[in-house]
Order: C-alpha cells, then structure tokens, then sequence
C-alpha cells in the first residue's frame, strides 16, 4: 500500500513538473515572440518617424526599410506558437488588422510627393501613422500582459494542483497509518487470545500430568505392599512349615534302624527335597521384598543386596553410609532400597564394571544416595531406559529429585536426593 | 541339667525343636515363647540358661529381643535360629548378644551342640553359615587382589584371635598361653588393628570366616 502511494506520488509529481515545463516553454517562446514583434515594432515606429520628419537619404533609407520590416514583424506573427487561445487570437488579428492599415498609410505616404504637401504629409503622420503605432504597441503590451497572465495562471494551477496533491497524500498517509495501527492492534489482540489459550492449555497439561504421575506412585506403593505381604506369607507360613518338617524328618530318621537302608535312603530324598524347597521359599522370598529392611533396617538391607550382587556377579560392591537415622520412615527405606537394587542391577549387567559403590548419607540437609560404578558409561543426554524412569518416579513420589551423571569411558554416578 | 527357653512364632517348630532338645539327656526345655516381647518377659521371669530365639518374630525381632536380653542378663547364652545365612544376620546378632547362630535346616542336626557350645562359653556356627562367610570373604580378597590380612599376623598373634574368638577373656588367655594379661592385651590390639576389626562381634565373624572356629 506504501509503496503504490510513493509510486502515485512520483508519478504524479513527475506530471505536475511535465505541466509545469510546458507552461514554462510556452511562456517563454511566447515572450521571446513578442519581443522580437515589440523591438521590430520599435525600429519600424522610428523609421516612420524618420520618413516623415526627416528629408534626403534618411528619408529615403527609412522608405527602403519599410517593406522589409513589415516583412519582419509578418514573421514574428507567424513564428507566433500556434495553440493560441481565442482571447490571444482575437489579439493577434486585431494587431495584424492594425500592421496591414499602418502599411497602407505609409504606401498612400510614399506614393505621393510630400514637399508638395507638407501639411497632409504630416496630417498622415499625425492622424493615422503614429497613433495606429501606438495602437500597434498597446496591443502587443496586451498581448504581452495575457502571456504573463497566462504564465502566473499555469503558476497558479500547478500550487492548486501540487496543493491538492499533497492534500491526497495527506489523507493517503492516514489511511495507511490507520490502518497500520488497526491491522496492529488486531494483530495484538489476536496474539494475546493465542496466548491466553496457550496458557489455559498449559495448565491443564500440567494438571493432567500431575494427576499421571500420582498413578504410578500409587501402584508402586501398591506393589511394595502385595510384595511385602506375599513375601511374608511365604517366608513365614510356607518357610516355617518346611522347616519343621525338615526338624521332624531329622527326628524320623534317628527313629528309623540305621541297617533299614532303603527308609533312611529315602528319608534322605525327603530331606534333600525339603531343603530345596527351603532354599526356593526364601530366595523368592527375599527377590519380593527383603526381610532384612524389616527385621535389621535400611543399611543391612543395602549391604545385603551388595553382598548379593557381588555373589551373583562379575561385580564387587562395596556399602558404606553415614548419619542415617534407624528410625527412617517406611517410604524412605523402600525407596532407597529398591533405587539401589535397580541402579546396581543396571550396573552389574550393562556397565562391564568390576566394581560399584554405595554410598548413602546424611548430614543436616536430604538423604544422599549415590551408586557409582567403574564401568564403561553411556551418554547420559540419549539414554533414558524403563528402569531409570522407575527409579525417577519413585524418588520423585517422594519430593526428592535423582539424577544421572554418566558418559562414555567414564562409568556411571546416580545421585538420589531424598528431602 | 540346662534349662532352655525357646522362642518362635511357629507353633510347629517349637513342638519339632522341642522334642530334639528333650531327647537329648541334661537339656530341658523350661518354656516356650510366641514372640520376642513374649521371650523377653519369659527370660525375666525363668531365668533359663539358654535361649534359642528365632529372628523373624512379630512384636519383636529375635535380634531386638536378644539385645534387650543381654543387657539384662548377661549370663543367659543366647543362640539365634535364622533362615538367613548372610553376613549382615550373623553380624547383627553376635552384636546383639548371640554366641550361636544357626540355621533352621540344620537345627535338628546342630541345635544341641550349639547349646552346649553356648553353655561352655564358646561360640557356635551352622557350616552352611560359615561356608558362605567364607566363600564372600575369599571372594572379595581375590576381586580386590589384596592380600590375606591373616598373613600380617604373627603367631602369637594367631593364637590370640582364635582364643578370644572361642571366648576367653584376656585373663584366661593370659593364663593359658603364660603371658602377662599386659601383653596379652598389646597383642590383641595390634591383632584387631591389623585385621581392621572393631569389637568382639566381628572379630567372631572374621574367625568364622578363616574357619577358625565352627
């Protein structure tokens, strides 16, 4: 839009200088005309005057010069521009009436012999000659004063209409600018209603996912709690029973005749399998939630479970803790338990380590849990497995925060931050 | 004859133990406990020998119960019953006043000599219990390439820690090895030092561990 009202602009500013140079060469060419006529008319006044009043070879060069200047002044009227309006034109015919009598005059004047007739002569000259001169020149000054008009009117034109222009700029400059402003304030209101959606829809993401993340805590909790019970169950209905069979087949077999060997032989399978079943009750047990968090507390628990990787892996592991309190709460203890048993898990079967470190500690602010391993790392940025997000979702359940530090050749650190 | 409490929250094993410890002459079996507040109160009010306690009890743990009870009575010889044969049992209950520890598939087998080992002062192991005290310890000194701290010891050294580790007091071993109980104690500092153990408890462990003692 800006740039059609500059393209108008100049356009029509490169018009008004077009008119304005037209008027100008018209003018011009004009008054160049006329005052070639005027200065032909001047020397033709004075020859005139000097034919009349003066008398031998002055006389009779002026009588020579006449044709030729009246041959002149012809030219001039000619050489006049030819768009003439009718106003100029009546001028012009009223001058060329003027000049054609004047030239009678003068060839009455001639044809006769003036020393005869002094009086006539000058009579001419008085009467006819050099009023109709007179005449000759008032109509060229009127000629000359409608070119100036003209001139001064063309001026005139080109103010009104360089005026009307710059009125039409004017009101173009508001109408752009106006609407400008409106097209801003739309654009305004428009990105503030975006914006107001935006935010309504952050919020409710916000909520929506605040109410995810109390999901899974719960069902951890509820897991923790089938796990603890049915490990119970085991450890204690199932485990205890066994072991008192074990007690009674011991009991059995002192009963039964050592030279009765196919009955002690087969007390012997009974036992063996016993004790299996034994062993098989406790380890499920154990892998379900283990009796030590609460029968000797957090710490036992943790060097149990090192104790166990170490057992069961290429990994040794190696507990060590500060300032824990015993009496932490029943949340605290199985998080950190089962935040270490994953993050050990994760380094004993991923990190080709050959040693890892617990360490978790207490001082006046959080819990600090920290498993470090010797191992081959992995890139921290890319890697986000199932197990970490557990991990996360457990120590987040808690307001505490976990974090991960680990990259290539340089092992692995977790660091949990319990409040 | 040895009066024996014994405390376990399976009416079952109770009855099976029962019957192990009362075929065996000069044991008896004074009373029985549901569960660790039970055995404590029990403890208070019979004055038995010997304790054999379960770990895993409601109200209170065996190892709480133990702790409790050998402050109270130091005489009372405690042996642990446990289904656990890991280090951090043992440890938690030779700490809490256990002198036996034994595990429940070898209880019919091992229960009277442990009484009998508590009853003379001495400690008592299941070998299932010292197998795998062992098995961690060999392991993690391979793992760790270090060498054996058993090997920094000087004999008399050695003499030292399986006395104290069988419980004598430094008096006794004084006596037994013609030593002032000076030197005795010197000797037994550097030998705890060397081995980087603190107290009674895991010098025990460690004993167990070098199969030094049962």
């Amino acid at each position: 839009m800006l740039l059609i009202a500059g393209l108008g602009a100049l356009a029509t500013l490169h018009q008004l200088h077009d008119q304005e140079l037209t008027a100008r060469k018209d003018f011009l060419v004009r008054d160049q005309c006329l005052l070639d006529f005027r200065s032909t008319l001047d020397v033709y006044g004075n020859r005139i005057d000097e034919y009349f009043l003066e008398s031998g070879d002055v006389q009779a060069r002026a009588a020579g010069d006449f044709a030729t200047l009246a041959r002149k002044i012809q030219g001039c009227l000619r050489s006049y521009p030819e768009n003439r309006g009718p106003e100029e034109r009546a001028f012009l015919e009223s001058v060329q009436k003027l000049l054609v009598d004047q030239q009678q005059t003068l060839n009455t004047a001639m044809a006769e012999d003036r020393p005869n007739e002094p009086e006539r002569v000058s009579r001419l000259l008085y009467s006819q000659a050099m009023p109709r001169n007179r005449q000759l020149i008032t109509a060229t000054e009127r000629v000359e004063l409608w070119n100036h008009n003209r001139m001064d009117a063309a001026s005139a034109t080109a103010i009104q209409t360089f005026a009307g222009f710059q009125r039409h700029l004017a009101r173009l400059l508001v109408i752009i600018l106006s609407s400008g402003l409106l097209l801003s304030i739309g654009s305004i209101v428009y990105i503030l209603q975006q914006d107001r959606e935006a935010r309504i829809r952050y919020a409710e993401l916000v909520r929506s996912r605040e109410e995810l993340s109390k999901l899974p805590a719960s069902l951890l909790d509820a897991q923790e709690q089938e796990r603890r019970s049915i490990s119970r169950e085991l450890h204690d209905e199932v485990g205890q029973s066994l072991g008192a069979l074990l007690v009674d087949l011991g009991r059995l077999k002192t009963a039964v005749p050592p030279e009765d060997a196919a009955a002690q032989e087969q007390l012997a399978r009974l036992k063996s399998t016993a004790e299996s079943a034994v062993n098989s009750v406790r380890n499920i047990a154990l892998l379900l939630r283990p009796s030590m968090l609460d029968d000797l507390g957090l710490i036992a628990a943790l060097e149990w479970q090192g104790r166990e990787v170490s057992r069961r892996t290429e990994m040794e592991v190696e507990v060590e803790s500060t300032g824990v309190p015993d009496d932490l709460s029943e949340d605290y203890k199985t998080c950190v338990y089962r935040v270490t048993q994953e993050a050990l898990n994760n380094a004993a079967r991923h990190s080709g380590g050959r040693h890892a470190w617990v360490r978790l500690e207490k001082e006046s602010g959080p819990v600090v849990l920290t498993v470090r391993d010797d191992g081959h790392g992995f890139d921290a940025a890319k890697t986000r497995g199932l197990g970490l997000l557990g991990m996360q979702e457990r120590v987040r359940s808690l307001g505490g925060k976990l974090e991960v530090f680990s990259s290539p050749g340089e092992g692995t650190t977790l660091r949990a931050e319990l409040p | 004859m040895t009066r024996v409490l014994l405390a376990d929250d399976h009416r079952l094993m109770r009855s099976g133990l029962r019957l192990v410890i009362e075929r065996h002459p000069g044991l008896t079996v004074v009373g029985e406990a549901d569960d660790g507040r039970q055995a404590v109160a029990l403890a208070e009010s019979l004055k038995p020998d010997v304790i054999v306690l379960d770990i895993g009890m409601p109200n209170l743990n065996g190892i709480e119960a133990a702790r409790q009870i050998a402050a109270e009575h130091p005489e009372i010889a405690i042996v642990m019953l446990s289904m656990h044969s890991d280090e951090g049992y043992v440890l938690r209950a030779l700490k809490a006043g256990a002198r036996a520890y034994l595990l429940k598939d070898s209880a019919e087998e091992d229960l009277t000599k442990a009484i009998e080992a508590v009853c003379d002062g001495k400690s008592f192991f299941s070998p299932a219990v010292s197998q795998v005290l062992l098995q961690d310890y060999m392991r993690k000194l391979q793992r760790a390439g270090a060498e054996d701290s058993y090997d920094l010891l000087s004999g008399r050294e050695r003499e030292i820690l399986q006395l104290v580790a069988e419980g004598k007091s430094s008096k006794e071993i004084a006596n037994t090895l013609n030593l002032s109980p000076y030197t005795v104690e010197t000797h037994r500092s550097n030998m705890m030092q060397k081995l980087n153990l603190k107290g009674i408890p895991e010098l025990i462990l460690y004993a167990v561990r070098k199969g030094l003692i049962a």
